[in-house]
C-alpha cells in the first residue's frame, strides 16, 4: 500500500500530496520522447495529405438549419463541416457537436468533405439525441485515455489498451489502461486530482483532429503500444485497410467513430472509480477508467449529478479486454449488455 | 519590606495576569446606562459557514426523471428507520448542574388560556420543527467567535441542530456537505446550542416538542420585528411634548441630550433616534403550559415572544435560579417508549374546557 501512494500522480498533480513535485507549466520540453515523435509523424503525414490534394476542385453544400437554408461553395477534401460552420456563425462552429451529411451519415467537424452534400449540425439539445450522446460518450473515453496517458510519474509504466463502443445507458464511460501497479485502488483524492486534471485538458480547448492514415504508418505511431500494435491489423481489415486517428493537444489515439468537435464541450466530467480487471492480457494488470460526464450546455443541479456518479462507480459491464470471448448468445447478461 | 528581586513566572501566574489585563482593556470610558448598552450587530459568521443558496437554473430533467429524484429523496431519508433513538441510553441521570441541549421552534400565533382559579393568560404558540442533530463539538474542539473573558469552568461542547429539511437541490453542494455524515436530509435552519458533555446527542437524532414537560420554565432567544429608523418616542418611551397649547416644532423630539461643566458633551450612549429591531432578544423564565404531541406545539406563556409571526426562535431550559425545575428532566432528551400519549398534555393549574365551569364562591 505504501507503494502505490509512492508512485501515483505526475508532476503537475497538486501540492496536497506530500511526495509529489510542485505544479510545473505544460510545455512541448515536458511533454514525453514519445509523444513528441508520434506527434512529429502525425504533422508530418497530415502536411503530406494536405499536398496530394492537388487541383482544388469546388463542391456545392447545402446547408439546412432550423430556421434557415444557406449553399456554401467549399473547396473538394480541403473544406471541413467546422469550416462551413464558421461561415455560418461563431454560435453553430461553437456548439455543433458532429455534422450530419445527406441526413444519413455522422460526419466529424474536422474532417474534410469528399463530394457536394447537403449539410446539418447537430447539437446537444436536439429532440432526439442518441447519435450525438454517442459521439460524446465516445470523445470522454478517448478524453480519458489521454489524462490517464499523462497523469502517471514516470515510474509507472502506463499503456493504454483500448476502449469499447459507447453506451451512454450503462453510465459511465470507459478506458482500459495497463498500469505497472500489481493492486492499485484509488483513494477519493486521487480520483479527485484526475478528474480536476480531465477538466484542466477539455479547458484547454484542443480541437479534436482526424486523419485517416495507413497500416504501415500507424504501426509505426503505436509501435511501443504493444496492445494497439496487435489490435491494428483487425481494425484495418474491417475499415478497408485504413486506421482512423484522432488526436486532441498531444494525444494520440484510434477510433472509429467521429469525434465532438473541440474538448471544451466538456461541462462537468468526474472520474468516478478506477477497478482491476481479471484479464489474461500479459505485461501487467489491466484498470478500468470509468467517469460520467455532462456537455457543457446541459446544466444539472449537484444532486441529480451526484446520484450519477455513484452508478459510474459501478463496474461497467462493457466487454473486458482478453481471450475470455467465450461468450454465448443467449447468456441473458450479455444479451442486456449488447442491446 | 524586602522586595523579591527574582520572581519566577510560572504558567498559571501568566494566565491569571493575561485574564486581568483582558477585563482592564474591555472595560472603556463612562457611558450614559451602560447596562442598556448593546454592541452594534456584526455579522459573525459561525465556522461551518458556506454558501447556502444556489442559483437556480432551468435543469435539463425530463418530468419523470424529476419524480424519480423526489423519490430518491424519500427513499434516501425518510424511509430510513430511526434507530438512533432507541440506542439511546440514558446511563447519565439528570442533576441540576447538568445543560441539556435546546429546540428550534416556529411561532405560529398567539392563544388565550384560563387557569383554574378563572384568571386569562396569554400564550404563545411555539411549533416545534423536526429538530435533528448535525454535529457535536466537544469543549475541546471548540472554538467560538467571540472569545470569553474570564477562564470558563464547566467548559460545555456545541451541538449543532437543524431543522425543516428540504430539496437538497436547492442548496450549494458545500451545505449539503454538513449534512452527509450524519446522513440527515440538508435542513434550512441551523443552529448552535451548548450542551454538558454528559448531555452529548448523536448524529441523526430527532429532538420533539416532548423535550420539554408542561409546567416547565424556558427561555426563548428570536429576532425582533425590524422596525427601521424610529424616533425617540417609539424607540426609548419618550413622552414627547403637548400637541398643542403654543408648543413651537417639538412634539415627538428628544429633548435635551446632557448637561454642562467640565463633562460638557454628548455621554456615549445617549438615548437618540435610530435603528430599532432586527436583533436577538432573550425572554426569560416563560411556563409551559400545554404540549400538543400531534402538532408539537409548546403554548409558552406571554405574548411578547421576538419576532414575527412564522418567524424561528431558540428554546432553552430557563437559566432562572427560581424557576429551575423540581423533577428530573428528559435527559439528554426525550426517547418514545412507544406509549400512546395523549394529544394535549396540561399543566396541573390550567382549567381544561372539558372540567366543570369555574365557579366564584360569593366570600368576599
Amino acid at each position: 500500500m505504501m507503494n502505490n501512494i509512492n508512485v501515483i500522480l505526475a508532476r503537475s498533480m497538486v501540492a496536497s500530496f506530500p511526495r509529489v513535485a510542485t505544479c510545473s507549466k505544460r510545455l512541448t520540453s515536458s511533454l514525453s520522447s514519445e509523444a513528441v515523435r508520434q506527434n512529429h509523424l502525425f504533422d508530418i503525414e497530415q502536411k503530406k495529405q494536405k499536398e496530394s490534394v492537388g487541383r482544388i476542385e469546388k463542391i456545392q453544400i447545402e446547408y439546412e438549419g432550423p430556421t434557415d437554408k444557406a449553399t456554401l461553395t467549399m473547396n473538394k477534401h480541403i473544406s471541413t463541416p467546422f469550416d462551413c460552420a464558421k461561415h455560418l456563425g461563431e454560435r453553430i462552429a461553437d456548439q455543433s457537436a458532429v455534422a450530419l451529411l445527406n441526413n444519413d451519415t455522422l460526419w466529424h467537424m474536422h474532417k474534410p468533405l469528399p463530394d457536394s452534400c447537403k449539410l446539418q449540425f447537430l447539437h446537444y439539445k436536439i429532440p432526439q439525441p442518441t447519435a450525438v450522446n454517442k459521439i460524446f460518450w465516445r470523445s470522454c473515453s478517448f478524453i480519458l485515455g489521454a489524462v490517464a496517458n499523462a497523469a502517471f510519474k514516470d515510474t509507472v509504466k502506463v499503456q493504454l489498451h483500448s476502449f469499447p463502443s459507447p453506451n451512454v445507458r450503462s453510465g459511465s464511460f470507459v478506458y482500459d489502461v495497463q498500469l505497472d501497479l500489481a493492486d492499485w485502488k484509488p483513494t477519493e483524492k486521487e480520483l479527485k486530482v484526475l478528474s480536476i486534471e480531465m477538466i484542466k485538458f477539455c479547458q484547454q480547448s484542443h480541437a479534436i483532429e482526424h486523419m485517416n492514415v495507413s497500416t504501415e504508418l500507424a504501426l509505426d505511431l503505436f509501435r511501443n503500444n504493444t496492445h494497439k500494435y496487435q489490435q491494428i491489423p483487425d481494425i484495418a481489415a474491417h475499415n478497408n485497410g485504413k486506421i482512423t486517428l484522432f488526436r486532441a493537444g498531444h494525444h494520440i489515439d484510434i477510433s472509429r467513430g467521429p469525434m465532438v468537435t473541440n474538448t471544451n464541450h466538456l461541462g462537468r466530467v468526474t472520474i468516478a472509480n478506477v477497478i482491476k480487471l481479471n484479464t489474461d492480457v500479459p505485461g501487467g494488470p489491466i484498470y478500468r477508467f470509468q467517469g460520467v460526464a455532462l456537455p457543457k450546455s446541459i446544466m444539472l443541479n449537484h444532486f441529480a449529478f451526484g446520484l450519477l456518479e455513484e452508478r459510474a462507480r459501478n463496474l461497467n459491464p462493457a466487454r473486458i479486454p482478453g481471450s475470455q470471448e467465450s461468450f454465448e448468445e443467449d447468456n441473458s447478461f450479455v444479451a442486456q449488455v449488447t442491446a | 519590606m524586602a522586595l523579591a528581586l527574582t520572581t519566577t513566572f510560572t504558567k498559571s501566574t501568566v494566565k491569571f495576569l493575561e485574564e486581568r489585563l483582558l477585563l482592564l482593556t474591555i472595560s472603556c470610558g463612562p457611558v450614559r446606562n451602560k447596562s442598556k448598552q448593546n454592541p452594534k450587530p456584526r455579522l459573525r459568521n459561525p465556522t461551518w459557514f458556506t454558501q447556502k443558496h444556489r442559483v437556480s437554473s432551468d435543469d435539463n430533467v425530463t418530468l419523470e426523471n424529476k419524480e424519480f429524484l423526489k423519490e430518491v429523496v424519500q427513499d434516501r431519508y425518510f424511509n430510513v428507520d430511526n434507530e438512533i433513538s432507541k440506542d439511546l441510553a440514558s446511563n447519565v441521570i439528570w442533576r441540576p448542574g447538568l445543560q441539556r441541549t435546546g429546540v428550534m421552534a416556529r411561532k405560529i400565533g398567539i392563544y388565550p388560556m384560563w387557569l383554574k382559579t378563572g384568571k386569562k393568560i396569554s400564550t404563545t404558540l411555539l411549533q416545534v420543527l423536526d429538530n435533528h442533530v448535525i454535529k457535536y463539538y466537544p469543549p475541546e474542539d471548540y472554538d467560538p467567535q467571540v472569545k470569553r473573558v474570564g477562564r470558563i469552568y464547566n467548559r460545555k461542547g456545541c451541538l449543532l441542530l437543524g431543522a425543516e429539511g428540504a430539496d437538497p437541490s436547492t442548496f450549494t453542494r458545500e451545505y449539503c456537505g454538513l449534512f452527509k455524515d450524519s446522513g440527515v436530509i440538508p435542513k434550512r435552519h441551523l443552529a448552535r446550542f451548548f450542551v454538558s458533555p454528559d448531555a452529548v446527542l448523536p448524529a441523526g437524532t430527532l429532538i420533539s416538542a416532548l423535550h420539554f414537560q408542561a409546567g416547565n420554565y424556558v427561555d426563548v432567544r428570536g429576532l425582533t420585528i425590524d422596525r427601521g429608523f424610529q424616533g425617540v418616542m417609539k424607540r426609548h418611551g419618550f413622552k414627547g411634548m403637548p400637541a398643542s397649547h403654543g408648543v413651537t416644532k417639538t412634539h415627538r423630539r428628544g429633548g435635551n441630550i446632557g448637561g454642562g461643566g467640565e463633562k460638557g458633551r454628548v455621554w456615549p450612549g445617549t438615548k437618540m433616534p435610530g435603528h430599532m429591531g432586527n436583533r436577538y432578544r432573550i425572554l426569560r423564565g416563560l411556563k409551559i403550559w400545554r404540549i400538543n404531541t400531534k402538532y408539537n406545539v409548546l403554548f409558552v406563556s406571554g405574548q411578547n415572544i421576538p419576532g414575527a409571526t412564522n418567524s424561528i426562535v431558540y428554546i432553552y431550559d430557563t437559566k432562572l435560579p427560581a424557576r429551575k425545575p423540581a423533577e428530573p428532566l428528559p435527559f439528554p432528551t426525550y426517547i418514545g417508549t412507544g406509549e400512546e400519549l395523549s394529544e394535549n398534555i396540561f399543566d396541573k393549574e390550567i382549567h381544561e374546557f372539558s372540567e366543570p365551569t369555574i365557579v366564584y364562591s360569593d366570600k368576599n
